[in-house]
């Protein structure tokens, strides 16, 4: 008794609390919304009402724990925590939260933590209404079967519409408005009722803890010291150290080493029964030998029927990473084997390119998916990258043979040998106030889209049209952004391979075609394409001894030509005694700059100029 | 010494540079960046004594006493605003504390306002042996935009009186690419000073430096780049024809007259530097004074060394500066100073802007205008 800090007396009578909690005092839930609706805030006033984060501790968004979601602000990865509640009923209660992502890019991260709850919050900013995500959202908890506790978040806000918000979900969503708990995530207004609604209204996980070990796998994470944690729901049974794990789609076994909760720091348990979620250790090496998905069973006693698995994140788009140094490949190479440890999202293999040499030709989910992968090696592995144009994957069926799938567009065969291509299209589904339906239309014209449907719901459209993935995949979101003034939102899932019309644009340099350069695109836009691509071309690449001449064409044909006028001088008139300490300084600056210049044969391109290509 | 300070002491054995900064003028000149402030006389008196006093600390290091100075170059600032007795007084100075060669090259920078005939008499007596006249442009209203003090009627004066007072090695500055300077007038110009036949020309494309007036207020008129490059092209014609050497970027001399003191610049040499901001470079150290004078001034009357700041080279260092300083004379460098950038100097061959001939490498007047851009991947 003597000498015991406060905090720890606190974690013993909660680890008591933990094991003698029986299935009917347990809720397990996800946090599900648009992006920026507030999930993160919401669940970090559950941990702070709850006592499971110390509020002189607390932190906006604690669960954001990774550097780059602090940043940014945005959820990348699910987040689970473990809360003890006591209700109003007196009852004491384990609250085991999962807040997700909201973004498109991460929508996978979604689906697998539905599949370890029973429940879900679905919350809806009052200021924005139901989005586009929203929906998409909505859609996967009622396919997991989860009951819905939907929230109106932000009522705060001057321009909150709790109301019209209440609205939306009885006639969009069908949910009935009654059920709607208005809040305040930020300064926590209705919270209390969220947190006894979850007790109410979410039923208490379904098991048998004398049943054999039945546990699904819905994250998990390397750590260079544990090796692979896997993040359990635990359906059947029980789990505890020294229990041999069987993984039962590859039929291997290892000890458990540690089972445990997230508090949201990782803290030991004794044991994991039937209804609880948690963390596992067991010597595992590789995140990919445990995959998300897959169900842990007791060797001892191996449970009957293995989960359905998953699907694995599919990545949509590609393009090339290329380390500017030459001599950083394997750097590169190591520091990608890192990150695909928690991202199995990510793939790469090597490729070469007669412009850049040799990288990786890499696929993400996104847009959002490869800027955050190109930060943290930059940021996290101090590596200077040049990422190729992002590509989509096509179908190419060739006169003779087989069909092929290329995501790289220097890989093309040649116009003769091609019956045709198929480019990936989605189905897109964009919800906005009804005045910027005009511009939205015009839009998804120019984007290539066909229209599928149209509702009027009050004052907004819910509207769903067929997009070629590489339209939509590099300025679509921006701009729908900047013609609605912020106001639609857009959600997307794959559809189908189409046939399309498509051509391959090259990019030239004084007549070497540049290779990391090409992109693939439809006939029709590669005339406007290569001419701004030229000119972007020309603002970016420096003015070099001799002229630079640059060219957009397809096959033979020239479509687009700007030059790069030589440089005339480029001289210091003095350089006397003070001068030359200042004088080397400031070429050792330049020096600094030219390592993120390549050389393509005898011309330097900066870094920016595949940047530019990425984002015309 | 005072505690992390460095430990300044030539390492070459040949004679050494001395840069001395009179850091005064009547008036500043727009374009200027210099270490300089309005001149007073008793502001300049206070400034003498701490020279003296500077050049007598130095003296006093073991090594001094060894020291050979093969050049002396009175820079500024306008030096010419010194009287011939203070000039001597400080090469007395010098003499006393070092070994002044007997052919010693003696510069002073001279403004021709202040260039009297009695002055550069005064100048020889005091054992000065060449000058080096800022003329910068031969047109009036040039000259009052630059705010300059002096006309061309001005600047030949003092041409001719330093002849006359016996000065065989006279150099003229003068400036191009300035606002509303056309190819017609600056070709004139030039003609117009050849014809004086100065031993010696420098001349530098106006460069808006910070600190100076049209740095921070901007300044109309100015040529284009294609212009300026004309102008460059204009004078290198016209010195070969008259038979002057272009043998550094900006300078062009008669057979025999290249500026001994800059060349040690050039050649990576070790010089000495007194005056407030006057930089020096001994041993493998660049040091650089003080700049305010009051500061320099109180620092020297407390007995202590003006030294502001200093940078220990490294190795890989001193051998760009070789490169990079050396590339900037005609003379070029060794081939093998360059044999790991091969393919960089194969371009520039190529390209006719470097030449390859007698074991050394050298820039091509059409190297000389590019010249940064091979620079930089020679650090
Ligand atoms: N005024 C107000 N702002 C809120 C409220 N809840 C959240 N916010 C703000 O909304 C922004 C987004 O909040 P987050 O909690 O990060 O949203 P999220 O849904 O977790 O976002 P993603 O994880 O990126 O999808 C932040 O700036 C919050 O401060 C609220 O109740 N009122
Ligand atoms: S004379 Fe020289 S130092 Fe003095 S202000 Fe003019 S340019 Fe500057
Ligand atoms: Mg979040």
């Amino acid at each position: 008794m003597w000498g015991l800090e406060p905090s720890s007396r606190k974690t013993a009578s909660s680890r008591d609390i933990l094991s003698i909690v029986t299935l009917s005092r347990i809720r397990n839930f996800s946090i599900v919304a648009h992006i920026d609706h507030g999930k993160s805030t919401l669940a970090d006033r559950l941990l702070a009402l709850t006592g499971a984060m110390d509020p002189k501790k607390a932190v906006d968004q604690v669960l954001d724990s990774m550097d780059l979601e602090r940043e940014r602000g945005i959820t990348i990865k699910q987040h689970t925590v473990c809360l003890p509640y006591r209700a109003r009923d007196g009852q004491e209660y384990t609250l085991n939260l999962i807040d997700t992502p909201g973004h498109v890019d991460f929508s996978y991260e979604v689906s697998r933590s539905l599949a370890a709850c029973e429940g879900a919050l679905l919350i809806v900013d009052a200021a924005q209404g139901v989005e586009a995500q929203t929906l998409a959202n909505f859609h996967l908890a009622l396919e997991a079967h989860l009951t819905i506790i939907p929230i109106i978040n932000k009522i705060d806000l001057p321009q909150a519409d709790p109301e019209g918000t209440r609205r939306q979900i009885a006639e969009i969503l069908g949910l009935n408005p009654d059920d709607t708990i208005a809040i305040s995530a930020k300064i926590g207004t209705g919270v209390p009722e969220v947190l006894e609604a979850i007790v109410h209204r979410i039923p208490p996980p379904p098991g048998d803890p004398a049943a054999p070990l039945k546990a699904l796998v819905f994250d998990s994470f390397y750590d260079p010291y544990q090796g692979v944690v896997v993040y359990v729901r635990i359906f059947d049974g029980r789990v505890r150290a020294g229990m041999p794990a069987l993984l039962m789609s590859n039929g291997r076994v290892y000890e458990v080493q540690q089972v445990g909760v997230f508090r949201p720091e990782m803290r030991i348990v004794d044991e994991l029964a039937a209804g609880e979620v948690g963390y596992l250790t067991a010597g595992i090496k590789r995140v990919a030998d445990a995959k998300v998905g897959e169900t842990i069973a007791d060797a001892n006693r191996p449970a009957a029927v293995p989960f359905p698995g998953y699907r694995d994140a599919k990545p949509m788009v590609f393009a090339g990473l290329y380390p500017v140094e030459d001599t950083a490949y394997q750097s590169l190479r190591d520091a990608l084997e890192k990150l695909r440890l928690n991202d199995s999202a990510l793939t790469y293999e090597p490729e070469t390119s007669l412009a850049l040499g040799v990288g990786f030709r890499s696929g993400f989910l996104g847009l959002l998916h490869m800027e955050i992968v190109q930060e943290r090696l930059e940021r996290e592995f101090g590596l200077t990258l040049i990422i190729t144009s992002p590509s989509v994957r096509y179908r190419v069926v060739p006169t003779a043979g087989e069909t092929v799938e290329i995501d790289n567009p220097s890989k093309l065969p040649s116009s003769g040998e091609i019956d045709h291509i198929e480019e990936p299209y989605v189905r897109a589904s964009v919800f906005a106030p009804t005045e910027f339906m005009n511009p939205i239309y015009r839009l998804a014209q120019d984007k290539r889209g066909t229209h599928r449907s149209l509702e009027y719901l009050g004052k907004r459209v819910h509207i769903t049209f067929d997009f070629p993935l590489a339209e939509i995949i590099v300025d679509f979101y921006d701009r729908l952004k900047s013609i609605s003034k912020g106001y639609a939102s857009l959600d997307y899932e794959f559809l189908e391979f189409r046939p399309s019309d498509l051509v391959k644009l090259d990019i030239l340099l004084n007549g070497d075609p540049v290779d990391a350069l090409s992109v693939i695109l439809h006939r029709d836009k590669a005339y406007e394409k290569g001419k701004t691509l030229a000119e972007k071309l020309r603002a970016v690449i420096p003015r070099q001894l001799f002229e630079v001449a640059i060219q957009a064409a397809i096959g033979s044909r020239v479509i687009a030509r700007e030059t790069v006028k030589a440089i005339r001088k480029n001289v210091t008139a003095k350089c006397y005694g003070g001068d030359i300490t200042r004088k080397r300084k400031l070429l050792e600056k330049q020096k600094e700059g030219k390592k993120r210049m390549k050389q393509l044969g005898k011309v330097e391109v900066p870094q920016e100029a595949f940047l530019s290509v990425l984002r015309s | 010494m005072t505690p992390g300070a460095p430990d300044l002491k030539p390492s070459q054995t040949g004679p050494l540079g001395v840069y001395l900064h009179i850091p005064f003028c009547r008036q500043r000149c727009h374009y200027c960046s210099f270490n300089t402030g309005p001149y007073r006389p008793a502001a300049m008196e206070r400034f003498l004594s701490a020279l003296l006093s500077e050049i007598d600390l130095v003296g006093e290091a073991r090594w001094a006493g060894g020291v050979s100075i093969g050049t002396v170059f009175f820079g500024g600032g306008t030096p010419s605003l010194l009287e011939g007795d203070e000039m001597e007084a400080v090469l007395n100075r010098l003499r006393k504390r070092f070994t002044l060669a007997p052919a010693a090259e003696v510069t002073v920078e001279c403004n021709p306002e202040s260039l009297t005939r009695d002055k550069a008499e005064g100048c020889r007596l005091a054992g000065v042996n060449r000058l080096s006249l800022g003329v910068q442009s031969l047109d009036d209203d040039l000259l009052a935009r630059l705010g300059r003090l002096h006309s061309p009627v001005e600047a030949r004066r003092a041409f001719n009186e330093a002849r006359a007072a016996g000065f065989d090695n006279l150099s003229v500055d003068l400036m191009y690419g300035l606002p509303g300077l056309d190819l017609a007038r600056w070709e004139s110009a030039v003609g117009e000073i050849l014809a004086w036949r100065p031993e010696h020309l420098s001349a530098y494309a106006l460069t808006l430096d910070e600190g100076s007036r049209w740095a921070s207020e901007g300044v109309a008129g100015l040529p284009d780049e294609d212009t300026v490059t004309a102008q460059y092209w204009a004078l290198a014609r016209l010195a070969r024809q008259t038979g002057y050497e272009h043998y550094e970027i900006s300078n062009y001399a008669r057979d025999g007259f290249r500026s001994r003191h800059n060349q040690v610049y050039w050649r990576a040499e070790e010089y000495l530097a007194f005056g407030p901001g006057a930089c020096g470079f001994l041993g493998d150290v660049r040091y650089g004074n003080v700049k305010p004078v009051e500061r320099y001034c109180a620092m020297l009357e407390a007995g202590s060394l003006p030294l502001g700041t200093h940078e220990v080279l490294t190795p890989g260092q001193r051998e760009a500066e070789r490169r990079i300083l050396g590339l900037r004379l005609t003379d070029g460098v060794p081939l093998p100073w360059l044999k790991d950038r091969r393919p960089l100097i194969d371009t520039w061959h190529s390209l006719g802007l470097l030449e390859i001939a007698g074991g050394r490498c050298r820039l091509t007047e059409a190297g000389f205008l590019l010249s940064d851009s091979l620079f930089v991947h020679l650090l």
